[in-house]
């Protein structure tokens, strides 16, 4: 497996390798780690890089998902820059410590290569990890190659670390579609990640020499103005979110759009609304579909904490039919289907032109969703458009007729 | 944006995520109070250690002994001269019911207390003026009758009330049973000479060879001053009521002792003695008796067993190093001989009752024995000499009528000491007159002022038991004795046989103390506590402050109480604002008041503020 020894700019490296580059090229102090896959092949990459002297960092093994995001927490607590990392369920058992690492607002990032939690008890790519953890402050986003998955961190940092924002990110991808195949990734200069990601400071760190105390108990009336400022801390960093994409597009020269990646919508009726590596495979259909005269296009969702409301109003409002295709659980949800159908209705409602929302849940268990599902889903979503009128909220892709 | 337009009320300004800057002794953790979570309240609340409680005069002794701790002897001087005005003679002869109640013996030995208030008393008289000053005066004049401990006590007590005292003493010297009743190898004369004049220090004028009934009577008193104190004693010897009891080298305890104290004594003891009586005065006198010349001296006493005898065990063991015999379960029925004391005639005695003062029993069937003495000395005890007073104000046993305030009816006059309490069931002993003396000065002052008398309403909480401190806290370390002169040498000598404390030993002795019940400042809530929320802004007892802001009621400080002063009070308790001010902040008046001025003020404060 190809590591960091690369010398070369452009390296294949998979994506769970592209995160332990880009922790690598953010110089963190700090690795908490505990193996779970698929993030474990990220932890293995890192431990590699610090065993050989590329990577100065303390690597830290816990015994625990919870320890991990513990020793996360208070390693960020004093002053150090953070990485950890983890999968499905490893994902649940630290989320004791989500809402403290935002609520004391320490920018640990944490890599999230997606795994469906149990059951169906195997290895495959769910959202639902790490989706069931994004209301805890934590800013929140997913790549679908591993480019973008490197790339992301990098601004994750930058993001985070803002004196503006200091809030913890959780950079995601899709177990195995991301992060276990291999593409070509461009690993930028050290001179262009200095220039771009500054060194952590926290403005109240742990310091014998300075003793403040962290999360203090606090009277009841006080528990409000602390969330009310976690949340001011959330909104504004859409801005930071912004101007850091523009910086990185500058330095780097790639530029995503922060929010979503439109996909031949110019003259779409019918789009995908998704997040993750499913996307990549949604686009050649969609390519396949356009060359039969189907006006179909794609909608990436690439940040969904913060919940980009009035950009998802705006961008899909101009079309006719939306399919959400979910690839994570929401049981008894809205939708009676997954979670992504409920924010974009709700980011919907307020339009003038509210087009026809559709959910899929496909991709479920870690299932590829091949290019026949998106023909059928595709399909759907035009007769919806035909009869100006949903069959159902949910489909359940490849149950049905 | 659903922030927007939201402000944060200035009350609610918090730092960045509630990061608090580090808590300070003043404040504590200054920001987020989190006292809201406790339901017990840790309480400072001095109880009464058992020593305090037992002494006669409820000296505070608890208080000394922690003052004699930290080098502080003047204080601790001052603290024990608030209810004892002769620390020096009470420090020599008080049979020191205090250090019998001393928690500490229950655990090793108990703390030699009586040795501490010497050194203190000893501190006092060498000093050029006493610590203690008159009082503003009120233009009042109170007799007090009798210079004994009891009349000593109300007159130095009066004195610092203000009063203009005259203390009218028939001997030729003051000190009454301090003199006459204690002989000079417990208390020398210059020592009590010493405290005697202490009282002309305080303006007390002190006229001697003035007997009531003969040179003053009750009109004169009742005439010429606001009020009287009698405290007159007990002066005449009890008789056996044996045959000839009338013979030459018959004597009787008190008289024979307070004839050697006043320095009027003719007596000549011949080789052997006879003490009848197995009290601590009849210990005084077969010891004095080998003073004064006797080669063996004999106790004989009704008692079977010397564990029986009323007596103080440290003075029995003494004396019987001194080589006095026991004989027991007897009792005089004649004394013979030719006109003086030749032998006397013994029968098998017992007392009918369960304790000492029940009536004798004496079994005439038996074969009669005869004992050689030379001379006999009977004590067995004292009456009063109450000719003067009106019959109104007897009592059947031979006392004076008093109410449960000292008072005489409704008149001006007040009874104290050993006129008192006899028979009452209380030891007659120097510190519980004193502790008379001064109870009674408090009422006369209360009557004369025209307030009203009341019972004390507050229950006293006295510690005994030892769970009730940390006594993890306490290394198992052995009592300080003090040096004692040779049995063999001291036999024939008039010199103190006990010896005085060094510095060292006293401060060694006083540290061993537990502090039952009362805060000794001694710092341990201030380290366990876990917040921190125990505040130390001045080093002094009861001072700790606890910012009730912060205190979560974890009861850690009350549990790690070394002494059990801590005390947990219910949250709800305070809510009612009504126990809160009877239990949760009622120091026992008197016990100390000085060390919980702080405390006692809290009472006074808005919960909140505390």
């Amino acid at each position: 497996m190809p590591t960091a020894t690369a010398t070369k700019k452009k390296v294949r490296i998979n994506g769970c390798v592209a995160s332990a580059q880009a922790a690598k090229y953010a110089d963190v102090d700090v690795i908490a780690a505990y193996p779970i896959r698929p993030y474990t092949a990220t932890m293995m990459a890192l431990a590699q890089m610090v065993a050989n002297g590329e990577l100065d960092a303390e690597y830290i093994v816990a015994d625990s998902e919870h320890s991990q995001l513990s020793i996360a927490h208070g390693a960020s607590s004093s002053g150090a820059r953070v990485f950890t990392g983890s999968s499905g369920v490893g994902v649940q058992f630290a989320y004791e410590l989500y809402s403290p690492i935002s609520g004391s607002r320490m920018p640990v990032q944490m890599m999230i290569a997606d795994r469906t939690l149990d059951p169906p008890g195997d290895f495959g790519s769910e959202h639902t990890d790490a989706l069931s953890t994004r209301d805890m402050g934590w800013l929140m986003g997913w790549a679908c190659d591993a480019q973008e998955a490197f790339d992301n961190h990098l601004m994750g940092y930058r993001i985070g670390e803002d004196p503006r924002v200091l809030l913890p990110q959780m950079v995601c991808q899709d177990g195995f579609f991301v992060s276990h195949i291999t593409s070509d990734v461009e690993l930028p200069d050290a001179d262009q990640v200095k220039e771009f990601l500054p060194p952590y400071k926290h403005p109240y760190p742990l310091d014998p020499r300075r003793p403040v105390s962290h999360g203090p108990q606090i009277m009841p009336e006080q528990g409000p103005p602390l969330q009310l400022e976690r949340a001011r801390a959330m909104e504004e960093s859409m801005a930071v979110i912004e101007e850091v994409h523009d910086e990185f597009a500058k330095i780097f020269g790639r530029r995503y759009d922060p929010w979503v990646e439109e996909f031949m919508t110019d003259d779409a009726d019918v789009v995908f609304f998704m997040q993750g590596g499913h996307a990549v495979t949604a686009r050649f259909a969609i390519q396949h579909m356009r060359d039969k005269g189907l006006k179909v296009g794609l909608v990436r969702l690439r940040t969904i904490r913060p919940y980009p409301t009035d950009r998802v109003k705006d961008v899909l409002s101009k079309f006719k039919v939306v399919g959400v295709i979910e690839t994570n659980m929401g049981l008894g949800s809205p939708s009676s289907g997954g979670v992504l159908y409920s924010d974009a209705c709700a980011a919907l409602y307020e339009s003038d032109k509210r087009p026809l929302v559709v959910s899929f849940m496909a991709g479920m268990g870690g299932e590829a969703i091949v290019l026949k599902e998106f023909y059928w889903m595709t399909e759907k979503m035009l007769q919806a458009q035909k009869r100006g009128k949903i069959e159902k909220r949910t489909h359940w892709v490849g149950f049905e007729e | 944006m659903s922030t927007k337009g939201t402000h944060i009320p200035d009350r609610l300004k918090i730092p960045f995520a509630g990061i608090t800057p580090a808590p300070t002794q003043e404040k504590g953790q200054d920001l987020f109070p989190t006292g809201n979570w406790r339901s017990i309240r840790p309480v400072y609340r001095d109880k009464l250690p058992p020593c305090n409680n037992a002494c006669g005069t409820n000296e505070k002794i608890q208080g000394y002994l922690d003052l004699v701790k930290r080098g502080k002897y003047l204080d601790a001087y001052a603290l024990i001269k608030e209810d004892m005005p002769f620390p020096s003679v009470t420090g020599r002869v008080c049979y020191h019911p205090c250090e019998q109640a001393c928690n500490r013996g229950k655990y090793d030995e108990a703390i030699s207390i009586r040795a501490v208030e010497r050194f203190l008393g000893d501190l006092g008289q060498a000093l050029k003026h006493d610590v203690v000053k008159a009082g503003k005066s009120n233009g009042k004049k109170v007799a007090v009758v009798g210079s004994g401990p009891a009349g000593h006590s109300a007159a130095y007590q009066l004195a610092r009330l203000g009063y203009k005292v005259t203390i009218l003493e028939k001997s030729p010297k003051a000190g009454g049973l301090n003199r006459g009743g204690i002989p000079d190898w417990v208390l020398p004369q210059d020592v009590l000479d010493r405290e005697i004049e202490r009282l002309v220090e305080l303006g007390i004028t002190i006229k001697t060879n003035v007997e009531v009934g003969k040179d003053v009577t009750w009109d004169d008193l009742k005439k010429n001053y606001d009020a009287v104190v009698l405290a007159v004693g007990l002066t005449e010897p009890n008789s056996v009521r044996a045959e000839g009891e009338d013979k030459n080298g018959v004597h009787y305890g008190l008289p024979f002792l307070r004839d050697i104290g006043m320095g009027t004594s003719k007596v000549k003891m011949g080789a052997r003695v006879a003490v009848i009586g197995g009290g601590n005065t009849a210990i005084d006198c077969a010891r004095e008796a080998l003073r004064q010349g006797a080669v063996e001296v004999t106790m004989i006493t009704v008692e079977a067993h010397p564990q029986e005898m009323p007596a103080s065990p440290e003075d029995l063991h003494d004396m019987l190093e001194e080589g006095v015999e026991l004989m027991h379960g007897r009792a005089v029925t004649a004394v013979l001989g030719n006109g003086k004391v030749e032998a006397l005639q013994l029968h098998p005695a017992r007392f009918s009752g369960a304790i000492n003062a029940s009536p004798i029993t004496v079994d005439r069937e038996a074969q009669a024995e005869r004992f050689h003495a030379d001379n006999v000395i009977i004590a067995i005890g004292q009456r009063a000499a109450l000719k003067w007073l009106p019959d109104e104000f007897k009592t059947d046993r031979g006392t004076i009528k008093i109410d449960r305030f000292g008072r005489l009816g409704d008149t001006n006059f007040f009874a104290a000491g050993d006129v008192v309490q006899l028979g009452s069931g209380q030891p007659l002993m120097v510190v519980n007159a004193v502790g008379d003396g001064k109870r009674v000065a408090f009422n006369l002052d209360k009557v004369v002022r025209g307030e009203s008398l009341q019972p004390r309403t507050i229950p006293v909480d006295v510690i005994f038991d030892l769970n009730r401190m940390n006594m993890t806290y306490f290394p198992h370390f052995p009592r300080v004795h003090q040096e004692m002169l040779a049995s063999a040498s001291r036999r024939k000598t008039q010199d103190e046989v006990i010896q005085a404390f060094t510095e060292e030993q006293a401060v060694e002795e006083a540290g061993r103390c537990f502090s039952c019940g009362t805060c000794n400042a001694c710092d341990n809530c201030y380290l366990v506590c876990p917040e921190p929320c125990i505040a130390r802004p001045e080093r002094s007892n009861g001072m700790y402050k606890i910012l009730i802001d912060y205190c979560k009621g974890c009861r850690v400080c009350i549990e790690e109480c070394p002494t059990g002063c801590l005390e947990g009070v219910p949250e709800l308790d305070f809510d009612t604002g009504v126990v809160r001010m009877d239990t949760a902040f009622a120091i026992s008046p008197g016990l100390h008041g000085r060390q919980a001025e702080e405390l006692r003020k809290l009472g006074e404060r808005a919960a909140k503020n505390i």
